[in-house]
């Protein structure tokens, strides 16, 4: 086979992976960082600490 | 909303098994072609391809269609057109570069101006256009309306691009499946390998936007709470700098902010039925549990 046929099939499905994979490493990162963003307003706005383990506490929340 | 993740999952795992099965049957089992040889063995990724930037451009019209339909209007639906015409592009870039691979052992060339390849390449531009237009700054309903007639508008450019291997002469063959006549100008073996091809690439696209969606809800959600964060603490300021000037005799007057309390929880809702239960924290009620206290 020629060269072409490989490189048409490696530039489309390494062009999929490389943006899934992407997509899911941002798509972690953000809801990694967006519930502490939610905590850091809600305890003081409700006058209570977060509870032990919660996103709040600095640990973060806990990945599946 | 479990199950949405569930099946979320379970379409990647099918997307990616039938890849792989296409691919498997397009270099390894179908037999060359008599006149184009072992290069006919790019019908099976290309075409799709192609397809699937229709569909997402597709997507992302009916969405804007419906965001712009006063009785329909929502801004998931704006989530959902930015998702699906970001994925269009990805594949309307593999497309041209496929296609680029093909043309150089058919045509002699990497690139040619012929009508298919350059409505394709303006249709890449005007939705690389519209995902510049929604990346512009501002709030969130104004900005969801303008890109809702951007991609009205670059949708223009789509029926263009099918038919224009009809209206024009071009070094570009018709579309191997004729959408108008339903027929399919391959056959057999050949035919099954380039349907699984298609099928594979619409559940990848489906997983793909399912993945944008999520990203894009969780952007708007910590874009949201920014705002909020950044109000409550100006406030909190304020508040202690009025308290600096009338003594600390007066703190019963300082006025709360309760009108953040219950946008809040709402949003904190939002999340957690955007989310599921994914994120929460070992051991913890997480945040739908603690919201409610």
């Amino acid at each position: 086979m020629s060269g072409y046929i490989e490189a048409g099939y490696a530039v489309v499905l390494g062009g999929l992976t490389v943006y899934g994979t992407l997509l899911v490493a941002r798509e972690r990162s953000a809801r990694r960082r967006l519930p502490e963003a939610l905590w850091r307003r809600r305890p003081a706005s409700h006058g209570a600490e977060p509870a032990a383990g919660s996103p709040g506490d600095g640990t973060g929340p806990t990945e599946p | 909303m479990r199950n949405t993740s569930l099946l979320l999952r379970a379409t990647g795992l099918l997307a990616v098994a039938g890849l792989g099965a296409t691919v498997w049957l397009g270099i390894w089992v179908t037999p060359p072609d008599e006149h184009m040889g072992n290069l006919v063995r790019l019908l099976y990724i290309h075409p799709p391809a192609a397809w699937v930037a229709f569909l997402a451009y597709g997507v992302a019209f009916l969405a804007s269609l419906l965001y712009l339909w006063p009785r329909t209007r929502d801004l998931r639906l704006d989530r959902v057109a930015g998702a699906s015409a970001e994925v269009g592009v990805v594949f309307t870039a593999l497309t041209l570069l496929s296609g680029s691979i093909w043309g150089r052992p058919t045509w002699g060339t990497w690139w040619t101006w012929d009508p298919l390849l350059t409505t394709t390449a303006l249709l890449f531009v005007l939705y690389l256009g519209y995902l510049a237009l929604r990346s512009v700054p501002g709030d969130p309903v104004v900005r969801a309306r303008r890109s809702a007639i951007g991609a009205l508008i670059a949708f223009i450019d789509v029926p263009i691009v099918y038919f224009s291997v009809d209206w024009w002469r071009s070094l570009h063959q018709p579309p191997t499946v004729d959408l108008a006549t339903r027929q399919m100008y391959v056959h057999g073996s050949m035919a099954w390998t380039m349907l699984l091809g298609f099928v594979a690439m619409t559940l990848l696209y489906c997983w793909l936007v399912g993945h944008r969606y999520r990203l894009a809800t969780l952007v708007a959600i910590a874009e949201s709470e920014g705002a909020e964060v950044a109000l409550a603490e100006r406030r909190a300021e304020a508040r202690s700098d009025r308290l600096v000037g009338a003594g600390l005799g007066r703190l019963a007057d300082v006025p709360s902010s309760p009108a953040l309390e219950p946008a809040g929880a709402a949003r904190a809702e939002t999340m957690v039925e955007t989310l599921g239960s994914e994120w929460r924290p070992e051991g913890g009620a997480g945040l739908a549990g603690s919201s409610a206290s």
